[in-house]
């Protein structure tokens, strides 16, 4: 490997003496092209390294270690700084909303595909690509103003449940609002790409197009619908603004669904202002946004493993 | 299941004791529902589709709730003719008690943006001319495109959370207006690089050999035929970088600071800048009453920044698209 880049680099070196005037641009320019491609794919290590140095006081240090990511009790005035609560937020904040916008988008996405009327279609995705564009502190006014009051006034009551309305719930609710647009739009273009002699042949056997659509393009469209949740997996346990506006912040394990929560990027958005200057507590956030970074590459491999499948059942590559 | 078919032998006695009447667009619509419940099947295929259009109108509904609930408090604070309403609110920075208009936000937005596009725009677009242009496809290419792609997944907040601890801390840049729009640029990079590299893979590889056959260099070739014929993608993803991280607060809370004025400096205490994502955040997090409204304006202002950016961005598209094909 080095014997090659070694001698790359001779022979480009050999180049650049013999060429003259145009030629000579030519070949810087090829090398002055390369450093801006390798840059911008090093902030990605850039970003991964200084979250390692941030927070590897937290893990060498007899008060945290790699025991922080299960211990549940978060106290930074008597140096306990167990980020399991945060995890365990996330995580139940993201499988609600993921459990609301799955379906519904999955739906969403079958009728745009199969059913919906030719004029109607590109103003719906019109639409549902705006939402997209909408930044996440206006959806998080919108939720702080208009979902939580009524969580807490009408759907709590009627629960029999005392709630604020900042709640777990306001949460999944407003995240699933915002992951709906990417899956309709992503599992839209796998059910698109499905070849029509899918289609055609179901429907010659006999079957309803309600019966196609259901069993045979949806189970060819799996990959990409696949990939579209692992995406908004993704997209759920980083949100930040939407989310920590509506879900009360308080420091509990939630138990209901009316219950407050503390997700990951809130508790980095709330504190690391104050955090700053005490060296393990500021190092214990960097390990909260550590742990979220790694949880998002995965996302990505998982994302990017299912799109190979899908082409592999296509016989693309 | 059972219910069900009752109710079909029930709509048959139905179908015998009356007429169908003549005409009519009731009449019609009863025929076309009768038609569907048929059979068994055809009629969980009719309530079927009825259910995913129900499911799409659930999608679409928070949009309008959101746009009514934005425009409703938010128009008299831009269009009025109030204090500190109308051509004030964009016109008048805030007062000490944040009475007044938004003219650090807005600004500070545009600056912030300027940066960001200053330093994000030449590394994606430079990348991508490399991987698709010169580089051959293997590792270099496919560790460049992996790259991008987990940048675009990263939480915005983990942004914040890097610029902080390297540009502010590490770098000792300091808040203000360079830490932000660097943080930015570098949210920017994913999206600019991807959707490059694409327009670029549009580029007929004919008219790059008429360039080269012509004894034009790969370098003069690059910029003055392939790159123009790419500028209408590349525009457009530029502007969809920019809608996308327009509306982003999380990185700019730890990187950006927040200051009633303009920045008057470009590193130090001076250059703190202040951005309408972070002012609705701030207004609305505010005991104040009087500040709900501004921070509904902000929001319109907000919302018609990023939807006429992304609106661009859809026309150019689809004029390439025509254009193309």
């Amino acid at each position: 490997m080095s014997q090659q880049i070694k001698e790359d680099l001779s022979q480009f070196i050999r180049e650049l003496r013999s060429a003259k005037g145009s030629a000579r641009i030519d070949l810087l320019g090829r090398f002055g092209l390369l450093i801006p491609a390798l840059a911008s794919s090093a902030v990605i290590v850039l970003i991964l390294t200084f979250l390692w140095y941030e927070s590897a006081l937290i893990f060498a240090s007899p008060e945290g270690g790699m025991g922080i990511i299960v211990n549940p009790t978060w106290n930074p005035n008597r140096d306990l700084y167990g980020i399991a609560i945060f995890i365990a937020g996330s995580f139940m904040c993201t499988i609600l909303a993921i459990g609301i916008a799955v379906p519904l988008g999955m739906a969403g996405a079958l009728f745009l595909s199969e059913f919906c009327p030719h004029r109607l279609r590109g103003p719906i995705r019109m639409v549902i690509e705006m939402m997209a564009a909408i930044p996440s502190i206006v959806y998080g006014l919108w939720a702080y103003l208009v979902v939580t009051p009524w969580i807490g006034s009408v759907l709590a009551p009627a629960f029999g449940v005392e709630s604020n309305g900042l709640s777990l719930l306001a949460g999944g609710i407003i995240l699933a609002i915002m992951l709906l647009p990417t899956i309709v739009t992503v599992s839209d273009d796998a059910l698109q790409s499905v070849p029509r002699t899918l289609r055609e042949a179901s429907l010659a056997l006999g079957a309803t197009s309600t019966e196609t659509a259901r069993k045979v393009v949806m189970g060819a469209a799996m990959p990409g619908i696949g990939a579209a949740v692992v995406l908004s997996l993704g997209r759920a346990v980083g949100e930040t603004m939407a989310v920590l506006m509506v879900t009360g912040n308080a420091l509990q394990i939630p138990f209901s669904l009316f219950d407050p929560t503390y997700v990951m990027t809130s508790i980095i958005t709330n504190q690391l202002g104050y955090a700053f200057v005490f060296p393990l507590w500021r190092s214990a956030l960097f390990a909260v946004a550590l742990v979220l970074l790694l949880m998002s590459i995965s996302f990505t491999i998982m994302a990017k493993l299912f799109i190979r499948w899908g082409m592999k059942t296509r016989g693309l590559r | 299941m059972s219910s069900q078919t009752r109710q079909l032998e029930q709509d048959q006695v139905f179908k015998e004791e009356i007429p169908p009447p003549e005409d009519g667009r009731l009449a019609l619509i009863i025929r076309y529902l009768k038609m569907q419940a048929r059979t068994k099947r055809t009629l969980s295929d009719f309530l079927f589709k009825i259910l995913l259009a129900i499911c799409i109108l659930v999608i679409v509904a928070p949009f309008f709730m959101v746009l009514v609930q934005v425009l409703s408090v938010g128009i008299p604070e831009v269009f009025g003719s109030g204090p500190g309403q109308g051509l004030e609110f964009f016109g008048t920075f805030p007062g000490p008690g944040l009475e007044g208009g938004i003219r650090n936000a807005i600004v500070g937005t545009i600056l912030l943006m300027v940066v960001a596009c200053m330093i994000g725009i030449p590394l994606s677009v430079c990348g991508a001319v490399y991987i698709t242009e010169y580089a051959k496809p293997g590792t270099v290419t496919s560790a460049i495109e992996f790259a991008a792609d987990v940048m675009a997944g990263i939480p915005s907040i983990v942004f914040g959370a890097f610029g902080f601890a390297f540009f502010v801390d590490f770098l000792h840049i300091g808040m203000g207006l360079i830490a932000g729009g660097f943080t930015l640029a570098f949210m920017m990079i994913p999206t600019v690089l991807r959707t490059t590299q694409e327009a670029l893979k549009q580029v007929p590889m004919a008219l790059r050999e008429a360039s080269l056959a012509l004894g034009a260099t790969k370098w003069t070739t690059t910029w003055n035929i392939t790159i123009r014929a790419a500028i209408p993608g590349i525009i457009t993803g530029i502007l969809l970088a920019v809608g996308r991280v327009m509306g982003e607060t999380a990185p700019l809370i730890f990187t950006a600071g927040n200051t009633l004025g303009v920045p008057t400096s470009v590193t130090g205490g001076g250059s703190w800048v202040a951005s309408l994502p972070y002012t609705v955040w701030s207004y609305i997090t505010d005991p104040r009453e009087y500040l709900q409204a501004k921070a509904h304006g902000a929001a319109l202002v907000l919302l018609l920044m990023v939807l006429a950016v992304d609106i661009i961005a859809n026309i150019i598209l689809r004029k390439l698209t025509r254009r193309v094909v």
